[in-house]
């Protein structure tokens, strides 16, 4: 083991752990409840320029051999998540002032970049749990209202269900193997034995569950709801970044065989479907974008059909397309006293007149996450499309742009709450906040680059 | 400087406009409305010098630019004039000012964001107008949807908010599909040629099997019927029409409506020709029955938005008409008859917007007798009437005329051969044109001729703003009108082109004289 080795090709995972140390020795001495917020956010700032440095420098090594590896590509997935959790902590300072709060974000963060760069099952698994732990938590953490401790619970008994079924794939692809390489999942996806597809059919039905794949969404309506809005954004993005990274992790490049083919592309499309349709019956904005997050869900796990390394270039786009435009919806939405009435769709409702920077901004989230041109969901639809039709699944590929289509009502329909109808008399103030608009800024202005010029990030790769 | 940098700077003129409009202070709609006027005005101008300097003996693009955009997938930056579009470009072009001095008193709610959408909304035709690359196309082509949404759903009438939900959700039905189509086209291409591109030039050569040429053709073909809007997928258009504000029907009517048959003309027809001859009995078909049915459902309304709209069916029928008939004439007929409806339409749109100011109201029954409280209002009515109708000397003559007489062109062959059925449905046709006669001059003289009534009288005529606007549309009708060789010329070489491509060697053996 090389220690010069080791302290770079973890330095953005070595500043997260300092930042998390700093802020427990802040909390032993006593320091101003509000320390929490600049030191996390600056641990942050400097784990994202860490990798990004690393990216741009094009840095690979294996500081710990078949457990750990830094590749330019693992370093660009760790800046993205690192770089969505710098506004997500900007809009948390007005719920969240203690310690405890941003050490947990940390931690999760930590997790997240963790399985990134995993090469063996277990980093993999010590990843996926640090990731999901502290998350349970912080849906605990919301004060604001009366359910998220049920949300919280029903959270953790299927994260603990997703957990159970990961091990037990990761026992089967060992058994069939002996070896606990993430290689291992690759080779078991050519395989026609019972074994090896078992083993992978469990773990990717343990991913399902921790990305909310119908039949296991029903979890994520009652966490999101019940989360306070910057642990809301935080899930929706973040914590479903880093399960397709696990995924994108585990199935590499390697083409996937005909009977798991029909089992990855049926359950994510009947989520495509599923959310769509059920996201346009929701009066909960958070509540809405659950479902939609599901919907997106299928399409990001509809990426891994082809094979290649089109697949990395879809799944990180799209999850930083995606995660932008998440976040950038959370990071304008009006917040008032009552959690649960500003949370309401109505209260949208002739937003435009009230608040026209915030309007226009969730416009551009909803339209993009919508996937219409000009905005950069587009292209990133385009992306996972373009590559399940490259595998050659033409039909899965209608069935989903069809599916897609579904979701474009209830995006236009908050359009048309905001711009369209008048204001009810009752809606919470919600005045703009100066640290929200700063992240609403840094969601904007990558969103304007990857609209102008995808290539950017897509020549990348 | 190259001569590229005026088409660009046409194209991202409206663009421009958007952010200087967005920049400017709050409450000051004057400025709001002439800076976007302003920027039209400029546009039309750089137009007009392109339309002037465009070579209609020359093929292939003019004004060209070609830079790569997305280079792992071989998606580019490429616009250019070429004789398909460089009169819908200067249609576009046209109309733009003329839409924004059409709304100046009639839009007071928003009229910040207005403006910015009426920019967006030039912006994307004028790039689905000028885009050459397969991914440029479609990018702008969705972009059209959500300017168009926000006009209709914050500016619309009553049932507005149903009226813009319709019209979305119908279009971009047809356009997922035609996402897979083309994401498919661009796969199979680099299949076969072994690079990836999305150049129109080079995508156009491929060489695909009927079967898929069908499917993807049949695609295509669905985005572009609904925006045409042909029978049976037509039912969002009156909805749309009606609700929309004036600026909205004249956009949609001036434009948008162009964008099927400009799709079929550029992309479908083109892309998959042998799969266009075998779908070609069809495609005539339904465009006849899109001009008769589009006719008797004007007879039958008793709103004056909803006759034009209905007339529009009716009118843009003989566009695909002359373009199926793939006959030179005919396809010379369908690119004027969509400039001549562009034009036609989009006045009488806002010739009704105009009145609707006045009197608030779209009744046909509600008027009677303007001849003698508005004469010049009734003047320019009359003479958009009678260039509706198609009478010589006006647009709509030449464009009908030679949009019907290539499809007897085209069908008597056939019927020598003992095929009747293009001869039939030409006949009918021909019916379109008196049903149109009917259901215009009905209305011209139900509501310009007898008992002198409206609501609010008495009215005001005409100010010397909307004047100006009619005059500039009329002035253009009649150019048409009277020296139709003159944009012929233009587009007569990218018209043998197309006709070449499309109809192959077998049709064009029998349609050469």
């Amino acid at each position: 083991m090389n220690w010069d080795e080791v302290v770079k090709a973890m330095l953005p995972e070595h500043l997260l752990l300092a930042g998390m140390v700093v802020l427990l020795t802040l909390e032993i001495l006593r320091g101003r409840p509000r320390d929490g917020f600049v030191v996390a956010f600056m641990a942050l700032a400097a784990a994202a320029a860490a990798a990004l440095m690393l990216h741009v420098e094009g840095y690979a090594g294996a500081p710990f051999n078949g457990h750990f590896s830094v590749s330019p590509d693992a370093s660009l997935a760790k800046f993205a998540l690192i770089a969505l959790a710098l506004p997500v902590v900007l809009i948390s300072r007005d719920d969240f002032a203690e310690t405890r709060y941003y050490v947990l974000l940390l931690a999760s963060l930590y997790g997240a970049c963790l399985l990134v760069s995993s090469d063996s099952l277990p980093t993999l698994f010590l990843g996926l749990e640090l990731m999901s732990l502290p998350v349970y938590a912080l849906v605990l953490l919301a004060q604001l209202r009366a359910d998220s401790a049920e949300a919280a619970l029903k959270y953790l008994v299927l994260g603990g269900t997703a957990t159970a079924t990961f091990l037990m794939g990761v026992a089967l692809l060992y058994g069939w193997s002996g070896s606990m390489s993430t290689a291992v999942f690759a080779a078991a996806l050519g395989s026609s034995d019972t074994l090896p597809i078992a083993g992978v059919v469990l773990v990717v039905a343990s991913l399902f569950l921790k990305a909310a794949i119908v039949p296991f969404h029903g979890w994520a309506p009652d966490a999101y709801e019940g989360a306070s809005v910057p642990v809301t954004a935080f899930m929706a993005t973040i914590i479903k970044a880093g399960v397709l990274f696990a995924a994108l992790r585990l199935f590499e490049t390697a083409p996937v065989a005909r009977p798991l083919v029909d089992v990855l592309a049926v359950l994510p499309l009947v989520s495509m479907i599923w959310g769509n349709v059920a996201a346009i019956r929701q009066t909960s904005f958070r509540r809405m974008i659950a479902y939609s997050s599901i919907a997106h869900a299928g399409y990001l796990f509809y990426a891994l059909l082809g094979a290649g390394p089109g697949r990395a270039q879809a799944v990180i786009f799209y999850v930083v397309v995606y995660g932008i435009m998440n976040v950038l919806a959370f990071t304008v939405l009006p917040r008032g006293t009552d959690d649960e009435r500003s949370d309401r769709l109505e209260s949208l409702q002739g937003l435009y007149q009230r608040r026209p920077f915030a309007a226009i901004m969730l416009a551009v989230s909803m339209l993009s996450l919508a996937g219409l041109p000009p905005l950069p969901g587009f292209v990133a639809k385009f992306l996972v499309f373009r590559n399940v039709l490259a595998a050659g699944y033409t039909g899965y590929a209608v069935l989903g742009l069809v599916a897609s289509y579904l979701g474009i009502y209830f995006y236009l329909r908050v359009i048309q709450y905001m711009f369209m109808n008048a204001a009810t008399a009752d809606q919470p103030a919600g005045h703009p906040r100066r640290l929200a608009l700063a992240a609403s800024l840094l969601c904007l202005a990558p969103a304007i680059v990857l609209a102008f010029f995808p290539g950017w990030l897509l020549d990348r790769f | 400087m190259g001569e590229s940098t005026w088409l660009n700077g046409l194209l991202w003129l409206p663009a421009l406009g958007m952010v200087a409009v967005t920049l400017l202070p709050k409450g000051r709609d004057s400025l709001v409305r002439g800076v976007t006027f302003g920027c039209m005005v400029l546009q039309l101008f750089i137009a007009a010098l392109l339309y002037q300097r465009f070579d209609g003996t020359v093929a292939g693009l003019q004004f060209a630019t070609d830079v790569p955009w997305i280079r792992d997938w071989g998606v580019g930056y490429r616009i250019g004039l070429d004789g398909l579009n460089v009169l819908l470009v200067s249609l576009t072009a046209f109309l733009g000012p003329l839409v924004v001095a059409g709304a100046w008193s009639a839009v007071h709610k928003d009229v910040k964001l207005f403006h910015v959408m009426v920019l967006f909304i030039q912006f994307a035709m004028l790039g689905t107008f000028l885009a050459q690359d397969l991914f440029l196309f479609y990018v702008f082509w969705e972009a059209m949807l959500i300017p168009m949404f926000l006009i209709i759903g914050l500016w619309g009438g009553e049932r507005r908010i149903y009226a813009t939900l319709k019209f979305v959700l119908y279009t971009a039905f047809g356009s997922i599909l035609m996402l897979a189509a083309l994401i498919y086209l661009v796969l199979y291409t680099h299949g076969s040629s072994g690079y990836m591109t999305f150049d129109l030039r080079h995508l156009s050569g491929s060489q695909l099997p009927l079967n898929t040429q069908l499917w993807l053709l049949s695609a295509f073909a669905l985005s572009f019927a609904i925006k045409v809007p042909m029978f049976p997928l037509h039912t969002w258009l009156p909805d749309a029409h009606v609700e929309a504000p004036t600026t909205g029907s004249v956009i949609l009517a001036g434009v948008l409506l162009k964008m099927g048959t400009y799709g079929f003309m550029k992309l479908g027809f083109p892309l998959f020709p042998e799969a266009a001859r075998a779908m070609m009995p069809v495609i005539m078909t339904l465009a006849v029955i899109s001009i008769v049915y589009g006719a008797c459902l004007a007879l039958v309304q008793t709103d004056i938005k909803k006759i034009i709209a209905y007339s529009s069916i009716s009118h843009l029928g003989y566009v695909m008409l002359g373009l199926a008939s793939l006959d030179l004439i005919g396809i010379q007929g369908a690119i004027l008859q969509m400039v001549s409806h562009g034009l036609v339409a989009g006045g009488l749109f806002l010739m009704v917007g105009m009145i609707y100011e006045r009197t608030h109201s779209r009744a046909v029954a509600d008027y009677g007798g303007l001849a003698k409280m508005l004469p010049v209002f009734s003047v320019f009515f009359t003479i958009l009437t009678l260039a509706s109708i198609g009478l010589p000397t006006t647009s709509g003559f030449a464009g009908e005329f030679m949009a019907l007489l290539g499809a007897f062109n085209a069908a008597w062959p056939a019927h020598l051969a003992g095929n009747d059925l293009p001869l039939t449905l030409a006949v009918i046709a021909v019916s379109g044109v008196v049903l149109g006669a009917l259901y215009m001059l009905w209305l011209a003289q139900r509501i310009l001729f007898g008992e002198a009534r409206a609501p609010h009288a008495p009215l005001t005529d005409l100010n010397a703003r909307e004047t100006a606007i009619l005059v500039a549309i009329v002035a253009a009708i009649f150019a048409i009108g009277l020296f139709p060789g003159e944009p012929l010329a233009k587009t007569e070489l990218a018209a043998r082109e197309f006709q070449q491509r499309v109809a192959g060697e077998t049709i064009q053996l029998g349609s050469t004289r």
